[in-house]
């Protein structure tokens, strides 16, 4: 039978009991930290974007937590469009309460977003190409992955000069727009130390597919080596045009940027022999951190990964080792906890410079294999120099506010 | 020829109605794009539904009002209102321009016309990337702003705006329709020639219009970059004044109402159909298709057989 105080307890409890279940969810809830990925999965860069948000995803997956919470990715399609990604950030931030943002598929959108980012009071990282990321348009909230222009000029255009002294005449055909007259401009300098002649350069518009005018102007000035400043699909078409025009013959040729492995696969063996190229990434680098994007790369494709894996992974670890060192997922202790760190990624050991949020990391001069060389049908390139190449921080034009 | 309806009607309460409940459904975020994008498309509306010319060339009139906004917020400190009112006033004067050329031309001559301002505008803004940013866009906006003493920052409050300013172009497009201005434009649409034989100087009411829509499409292109803080370079890609087309198709040509539910549909749709194919502009162009083969009148016009059938039903009870 029933007393009063059961009754009394019973019906005291009762309310407790009905909240438990919203109690233990958000509970729950409080343990899981939404991270925020822009990429374009739909539109023109879909092809970039999708490899991209692979890699993010992925390193998600193979790390499952940072700083005590279990990590949510929310992707966020920007259809390659700066205004779409802004907008879908601003929703992010103010509407599900998102602070943490990783990913990019070009660099006019991380511009974009990292300054939405830093006015919300974020942390963004990214992988942007454009030298303004960690220059001029730097802030507290961004930081970047690849290298800038500047370090990919340097570090295959200066081992070149000094592998062929002789290659005194350069002719460049570049992209008009930011990216490609970043590199040219970079090209530029290193030619007037060096000493090089620059005979030349042909601009191309970003709706070019054929080329054939510009590689006759460059043949014309008979040059020893044709650097391309470009990225993305129009390299592949320049290096396969000028081979095909016989340049290969009596001219070096250099792509100052590659996505590496997705692009020596789309020009083939026969083409990549013999043509220099600058890669962010490479799979067939040995290091711990390179070891891990293989192992879940592996499981998920079943083969190497290639740059845009690769790349979406490094901005994913970055966020995570920040999350790791503050054991916190508070925005200003985890960029305090970032300014400096050293960690395993997927070129080596890599650290990220203070003063501009760079990643400090090699980027490779890689030249094409002879198809009876290859060891494997992945076994494209062989690494010819890895260097360090930054700019001084003086130098970069980042003002870098002392906090967020 | 086609009546003109009174003004205010039935429209203009829908559309109240449907900018209210409109935060309700969706994101304020989403809420204040499909705002915006309505407003560019009351641009295209008008031409196309008050005076029966096709442009494809909305879009730089909408960028380059962006763009007058987003240096005068920037560079020159100008307060919302003003830097609003400029990138009005910037699409009209270039509008206007342009128009006393392009209006000459008829038909497919008219269309190129449009077409090849629109690619020279997205030139320029690349060609003077020193002033514009190239294709990185203009960033550095000012991200709060007071009107009246209420601060618009949040997404609700910014929503509110941005409705606020469609709404207001809306009233003005229905008011300029049912105007002696307007009758004139309707003759125009439906006999030039007569009109010109009557003494009517067709070039200059074409260029009013022309430089009217302008306007209203630099007013977009201003409100634009106060929501995202920021000048897009697609603001003033011939994408845009695409998008402004096809939404004012879906909606309804010669329907202003027309111009927030092609706005809503368009916007919506691709964003629930860009989860599901990367290449969604082509279940869009199929969705056109069928549009425009079985709904010649747009949402707009369904809206109004709809109205009609349930009249016809209630006269028969």
């Amino acid at each position: 039978m029933m007393d009063r105080r059961r009754v009394l307890t019973g019906m005291a409890a009762a309310p407790l009991a009905l909240a438990a279940p919203g109690i233990i969810r958000r509970a729950n809830a409080e343990s899981v930290l939404d991270v925020a990925a822009v990429y374009s999965l739909s539109g023109t860069f879909a092809n970039v974007g999708s490899g991209l948000n692979d890699g993010s995803k992925w390193a998600f997956e193979q790390y499952g937590s940072a700083a005590g919470h279990k990590l949510n990715y929310v992707l966020l399609d920007d259809r390659g469009d700066a205004g779409e990604a802004v907008r879908k950030v601003q929703e992010a931030m103010t509407q599900r309460g998102i602070k943490h943002v990783i990913g990019c598929t070009n660099s006019a959108i991380a511009l974009a977003v990292q300054k939405e980012v830093y006015a919300r009071k974020g942390i963004y990282v990214n992988q942007a190409g454009a030298d303004e990321v960690t220059g001029k348009d730097c802030n507290k909230s961004g930081f970047r992955w690849p290298v800038a222009c500047y370090s990919a000029v340097n570090a295959t255009v200066r081992p070149l000069i000094d592998k062929f002294p002789k290659a005194k005449r350069w002719y460049t055909i570049t992209g008009q727009y930011v990216f490609g007259d970043s590199l040219l401009s970079n090209c530029k300098d290193v030619f007037k130390e060096k000493g090089i002649e620059h005979v030349g350069n042909s601009y191309h518009s970003l709706s070019d597919r054929e080329y054939s005018g510009y590689i006759a102007t460059a043949l014309s000035q008979n040059p020893d080596v044709l650097a391309i400043c470009n990225f993305g699909n129009q390299t592949v078409d320049v290096v396969r045009q000028a081979i095909s025009y016989g340049m290969k013959r009596n001219t070096k040729i250099l792509a100052v940027w590659s996505t590496g492995l997705d692009q020596f696969q789309a020009l083939g063996p026969e083409n990549c022999e013999d043509v220099y190229f600058g890669a962010n990434f490479w799979h067939g680098v040995d290091s711990p951190g390179g070891r891990r994007v293989a192992e879940i790369v592996k499981q998920k494709t079943g083969d190497v990964p290639n740059y845009l894996q690769a790349c979406g992974y490094a901005v994913s670890q970055i966020l995570i080792e920040g999350l790791n060192k503050a054991n916190s997922t508070d925005v200003p202790t985890i960029v305090k906890a970032l300014e400096g760190i050293s960690y395993e990624g997927p070129t080596g050991t890599e650290s990220i410079r203070p003063e501009d949020h760079q990643v400090v990391k090699d980027y490779y001069l890689m030249l094409g294999k002879a198809k009876s060389a290859m060891k494997d049908k992945n076994d494209l390139c062989s690494v010819v120099a890895a260097t360090k190449a930054l700019p001084p921080p003086e130098k970069t034009g980042c003002q870098m506010a002392a906090s967020l | 020829m086609r009546t003109v309806e009174r003004f205010p009607n039935l429209a203009t309460a829908i559309v109240l109605a449907a900018l209210v409940v409109l935060p309700l459904t969706v994101p304020a975020t989403l809420a204040s794009q499909i705002a915006i994008f309505a407003t560019g498309a009351l641009s295209v509306a008008l031409l196309l539904g008050a005076v029966g010319l096709l442009s494809f060339g909305q879009g730089l009139y909408l960028g380059v009002g962006a763009y007058v906004c987003g240096i005068l917020l920037r560079d020159a400190g100008l307060g919302l209102i003003p830097a609003l009112l400029m990138a009005a006033l910037s699409g009209t004067v270039l509008a206007g321009l342009l128009g006393s050329v392009i209006v000459r031309r008829h038909g497919v001559y008219f269309v190129m016309l449009t077409l090849a301002f629109a690619q020279m505008g997205y030139f320029a803004v690349l060609a003077f990337k020193n002033v514009t940013g190239g294709e990185n866009g203009l960033s550095g906006l000012p991200r709060q702003f007071d009107l009246l003493g209420f601060s618009i920052a949040d997404p609700l409050s910014m929503y509110g705006f941005m409705a606020g300013a469609f709404f207001l172009v809306f009233l003005l497009i229905q008011r300029v329709i049912a105007s002696p201005f307007g009758s004139v434009l309707a003759a125009i649409r439906e006999n030039e020639p007569r009109c010109e034989a009557l003494g009517y100087p067709v070039a200059r009411y074409k260029t009013a219009a022309v430089a009217l829509a302008g306007g209203i499409a630099g007013l977009a292109g201003g409100l634009h970059v106060i929501f995202l803080g920021f000048v897009p370079p697609s603001d003033i890609e011939l994408e845009m004044s695409q998008r402004l087309l096809v939404i004012a198709l879906i909606g309804g040509i010669g329907s202003p109402g027309g111009a927030l539910m092609g706005s809503a549909f368009y916007t919506i749709v691709s964003e629930a159909l860009s989860e599901i194919w990367p290449r969604w502009m082509a279940l869009i162009a199929l969705l056109l298709i069928g549009l425009v083969l079985f709904l010649p009148g747009g949402l707009w016009g369904a809206r109004r057989r709809i109205s009609a059938l349930f009249a016809r039903n209630t006269a028969h009870d």
